[in-house]
């Protein structure tokens, strides 16, 4: 676009400066507080830069075993439901939006009511579901249900593929390709931006889940990371070691962060769909 | 060819998900292992919630209760304080109940109706457990006989027992030239206004106050005042809610007015707890509660503290507060003698008890390494008998923990701002709650009731 | 009298091969979509009418569910922290529509060349990625009165902030600021893929039409991106009937007089605080029920202005 002139993007270039600030402030302190000493947490006025500055809750962290099962458990689980449950939503997505079926407006209704009902009122029953066929302590609760799909992202799948026209699908059928070609070889590659946006989220939703894992998850080597985490709140907020857990918080999240830059360009590049209207 | 694409994509999943399968199926908690012997050997699940200090100091004493019981293995399942209790809930509901857990005292009613806790009464008269040689509040918070708790068959031993004391200052007293408080004679509550007069000052010149007497929640300090003063949030037999009294409304008067009417506390008094903690920390502040489980964060502080009786209202004697936290073992656990060791050594073993008093985060539940540790006058706090006195002589527990539910015992709380911030006055504030409270707990003693038949 | 037999016949095969074809379709339809349904029916269905049945019980969690009619229903309606904490729920998602805005008019700026897009992308993202636990801890402190972070940035302007989650009037407004701080990120990153989906060539042919840049908005992005925005504001709405996390740990008393308190926390409390796991269900059967409509609703006035490109 020729036309941006540089002044208008040197202004907006310098809200988004401020903006960023107030975006990445509270987590600066995340990191400066991991490197307090435990007193230093509380000091008033509250400093930024720890004095003295320790590695130290960084040290007790790479020491609790539970950390390296959690990273492991939080990756089997986040990495199972994304990925199985992402070519179940998308092969969804692509139904409800271009195939032709009676009624199908009305099971998506319904497969949304899934997300209406709050989660602390299908929990117990939900638990009590698993605990009869023996899942407690295991990953599966945390890994099965996500793999049937997940309805934001048919949603939002859905809605992106309303902007593909049905006249290439159209086409193709009259070329002869079967449906599941059609969506391997037109949809899939048109949504990929969409697919990369919601993956990451979802990814991320299954990463820092705690509750389900609190519940399902008792012997500590079967925990996730979140609760290991969550398990180091002492009884008495005054005990809790909080430059620990900032250390083990601002750990948790390299991982999604990454994942986020690597499909972040996956998310901005419109090269498919651009060279399909061509 | 379609449909073949989709058999693949079907087998893949079924595949994917029968893999997991195999892997999560080697790792599934089994019930028992192998002793030494090869034998087949039994485990034991003893959920429990806690920091890193506090978990080591069970690992000691469930590494003495294994040393002693070959064959015997205790699985300590750690959980997040806040969701304790949902936890333990969930694994009622699924039929999955540890074999030996924490219990909350407000809870063993409503486990015990539901037939979840195990009646320890005969296995510990039968032991050698020393009860005589248990704080004796510890002890009867568990005892429960069907209507009330405190009396009855035992349904669970102390995990801890929480004094909640009164700390002061005593740096700040003596660079104001203030004399110390008596560590054996209360206040009288004018006699804590003065001083408190006294500590509110403008200590560096600039203009402005940055020293106050104090800065008390109400959620954790108003029963000093209400008990001492005489009044009560129940009658005896817990049936009715009695804080419309006068003795009650000049209790809750008396609290608010030290922030409305004599400026003892920092303006932005609205406690939002760590708030005033950490001014307390800072030494901005004279009096302060203080819980054994404070002890080891305050070891770091710049002043000097110590432990004094609460202030007294109109019956002369002090009054407080104690909490504790119970071991209770499961009534459908397998291996009903080995949990029920367990829970004992859990609450009563020397080497576990002595190894929480050293990371400072409880009082012994034995009497006598109790009184021991507080002969050591030396350290700080050095009044540390103020605890004990708290236990044993003028400590009560909170209203809630001898009722079904504390729903009622919770709206107090939640309306209570205005007459804190002054804008009502405590007598009005006590009328038009008290028939809210009374109403949750009839509804409360009805839920009791329809539990327990 | 041959040709016409033939055509007749072509036409049969015509129609037959169509109403295959139809069939085909669909079969793959089904096929795509049963997996999803089954997970629904499995997961969340049976669970939930579990939790319907135990709403006409006086089920305290641990127990027995013995029948009680409508007995919870009833108290519901009259439970006038029921009503708070709904009143309160649908406050809170006053953040929706200034999150969106927010996060369109980041996206828009975004999709300029602006130097450091990449890494301002991430760091406005972080914040999305982050657990809400460490989230809600970091804010509980940045509100505190006296020494939080907020009130330390408008002591610099030389304003007094309120003590945020202990005032009546600020501790809703605290709740919206978190969230929308927490969540511009991610609608941010759907409009910026929505934006740049949109081809240049629409946009060139508009400047030649003699469109401004205005008119090139309103005609062109906006209506490229309403299904995105439609999509936000439905699951924005569902998810923020259901906020609990972010609540219970920063004002776990449900701050001061219940005004902080949504429904979710409420009943979370009823079930696991008061032994009253009917009550809570029954709660949520009825917040389910408003969402659902709401949600019903949005899907029928979407349909009316549906925009599709052929």
């Amino acid at each position: 676009m020729k036309r941006e002139s540089k002044v208008s993007n040197t202004i907006i270039f310098f809200v988004l400066l401020i903006g960023a600030i107030v975006m990445i402030a509270p987590l600066l302190w995340m990191v400066s507080t991991s490197f307090k000493d435990k007193s230093g947490v509380f000091s008033l006025p509250p400093e930024w830069i720890p004095a003295p500055f320790l590695t130290d809750a960084y040290e007790r962290l790479f020491e609790l075993d539970q950390l390296w099962s959690g990273i492991k458990n939080s990756i089997i689980v986040s990495f199972s439901v994304t990925i199985v449950g992402t070519i179940t939503s998308s092969l969804a997505a692509f139904s409800f939006a271009k195939l032709r079926l009676p009624f199908k407006n009305l099971i998506f209704l319904m497969l949304l009511i899934g997300i209406m009902i709050p989660y602390p009122s299908i929990m117990i029953p939900q638990f009590v579901i698993f605990s009869k066929i023996g899942w407690v302590n295991t990953l599966f609760p945390l890994i099965i249900p996500g793999m049937f799909g997940n309805i934001t992202m048919i949603f939002f799948l859905k809605q992106y593929l309303s902007n593909v026209p049905d006249s290439i699908i159209e086409a193709a059928k009259i070329d002869g390709a079967g449906y599941f070609q059609i969506f391997t070889k037109l949809i899939f590659p048109a949504i990929k931006p969409a697919i990369a946006a919601q993956f990451i989220l979802w990814f991320m939703g299954a990463w820092n889940d705690y509750l389900a894992p609190l519940l399902y998850l008792n012997s500590p080597e079967k925990q996730t990371l979140q609760v290991v985490i969550a398990n180091l709140n002492a009884s008495y907020a005054i005990q809790t070691d909080y430059p620990l857990i900032m250390a083990a918080s601002v750990i948790s999240l390299i991982p999604v962060l990454t994942i986020f830059i690597i499909f972040q360009k996956q998310i901005i590049e419109s090269v498919a769909l651009s060279a399909v209207k061509g | 060819m379609m449909n073949r694409k989709r058999f693949f994509s079907a087998t893949l999943t079924i595949a994917s998900i029968l893999t997991l399968a195999a892997c999560g199926g080697a790792n599934s908690s089994t019930s028992d292992s192998t002793g030494a012997d090869g034998e087949e050997g039994k485990t034991l699940t003893f959920m429990f919630r806690g920091g890193e200090d506090e978990k080591k100091a069970y690992e000691t004493a469930i590494a003495a209760y294994e040393a002693e019981n070959p064959g015997v293995q205790v699985e300590i399942i750690s959980t997040d304080a806040d969701q304790y209790a949902t936890k333990l809930q969930a694994s009622i509901a699924g039929n999955d109940i540890p074999d030996v857990f924490y219990v909350g005292q407000g809870d063993v009613m409503a486990y015990v109706d539901n037939g979840i806790l195990m009646d320890l009464t005969e296995a510990v008269e039968n032991s050698d457990f020393d009860l005589d040689n248990v704080w004796k509040y510890g002890v009867d918070s568990y005892r429960y006989d069907g209507n009330n708790i405190g009396s009855g068959n035992i349904y669970g031993l102390p995990k801890d027992v929480g004094p909640f004391a009164l700390g002061y200052n005593k740096t700040m007293f003596e660079e104001m030239g203030i004399p110390l408080p008596d560590i054996d004679v209360p206040y009288t509550w004018d006699e804590f206004v003065d001083v408190g007069l006294q500590l509110t000052a403008d200590t560096d010149g600039d203009g402005e106050v940055d020293q106050w007497a104090n800065g008390f929640n109400v959620a954790w300090s108003l029963q000093a005042f209400v008990w001492s003063n005489g009044a009560d949030f129940l009658n005896e037999d817990n049936t009715k809610v009695t804080i419309d009294t006068p003795e009650f409304a000049e209790a809750l008067q008396y609290f608010a007015d030290l922030q409305n009417v004599h400026n003892l506390t920092p303006s932005i008094a609205q406690a939002q707890t760590l708030d005033t903690y950490q001014r307390w920390m800072n030494g901005e502040i004279g009096f302060f509660p203080v819980g054994p489980w404070d002890m080891s964060t305050y070891e770091g502080l710049d002043f000097e503290y110590d432990l004094i009786p609460w202030p007294a209202g109109s019956t002369g004697e002090s009054a407080s507060f104690v909490g504790s936290l119970g071991i209770a073992v499961s009534e459908g656990t397998e291996y009903k003698d080995e949990a029920v060791e367990l829970a004992m050594y859990l609450s009563t073993s020397e080497e576990g008890q002595q190894q929480l008093v050293d990371a400072q985060i409880q009082i012994p539940n034995l009497i006598d390494m109790a009184e021991e540790w507080a002969s050591d006058t030396e350290s700080v706090p050095s009044n540390k008998k103020e605890f004990l006195d708290v236990v044993g002589v003028y400590g009560r527990g909170l209203p809630a923990a001898t009722t079904y539910t504390s729903e009622w015992y919770d709206e107090f709380f939640i309306n209570i701002q205005p007459v804190l911030d002054g804008d009502q006055t405590a007598a009005d504030y006590l009328k038009s709650v008290q028939p809210k409270m009374q109403e949750l707990l009839d509804a409360s003693i009805m839920q009791h009731e329809q539990a327990a038949n | 009298m041959e040709v016409t037999d033939k055509k007749i016949t072509d036409v049969n095969k015509n129609i037959k091969r169509k109403s295959q074809l139809y069939k085909d379709e669909q079969k793959a339809a089904i096929a795509f979509i049963i997996i999803p349904v089954i997970g629904f029916i499995v997961f969340s269905m049976i669970p939930f009418f579990i939790s319907l049945y135990a709403s006409f019980t006086d089920w305290n969690g641990i127990g027995q569910m013995n029948f009680i009619g409508l007995a919870n229903y009833k108290s519901l309606f009259k439970d006038e922290y029921f009503w708070k904490t709904l009143y309160n729920t649908f406050y809170l998602m006053l953040g929706i529509p200034i999150g969106l805005m927010i996060s369109f008019l980041l996206a828009s700026a975004l999709s300029r060349r602006i130097v450091g897009k990449t890494i301002f992308r991430v760091i406005y993202y972080i914040p999305v990625v982050s657990s809400l636990a460490a989230i809600s801890i970091l804010w509980q402190w940045a509100y505190n009165g006296d020494f939080g972070l907020v009130n330390q940035v408008l002591d610099i302007f030389g304003i007094q902030g309120p003590n945020w989650l202990q005032n009546v009037n600020t501790v809703k407004p605290a709740i919206i600021i978190m969230a929308v701080w927490k969540g511009v990120g991610y609608s941010m990153l759907l409009y910026l893929a929505a934006i740049q989906s949109v081809p240049r060539t629409f946009y060139e042919a508009a400047e030649l039409d003699g469109a401004n840049a205005f008119q090139r908005f309103r005609f062109i992005t906006w209506p490229m991106v309403k299904p995105i925005t439609f999509f936000l504001i439905v699951t924005n709405i569902i998810g923020g009937s259901q906020v609990f996390t972010e609540v219970n740990i920063m004002t776990p008393t449900g701050g001061p007089q219940y005004s902080s308190a949504t429904v979710v926390w409420y009943l979370w409390r009823q079930a696991f605080n008061n032994w009253k796991m009917g009550y809570a269900s029954a709660i949520s059967v009825v917040l389910g029920l408003i969402i659902f409509i709401i949600t019903a609703l949005q899907f029928y006035m979407n349909r009316r202005s549906n925009y599709k490109l052929d």
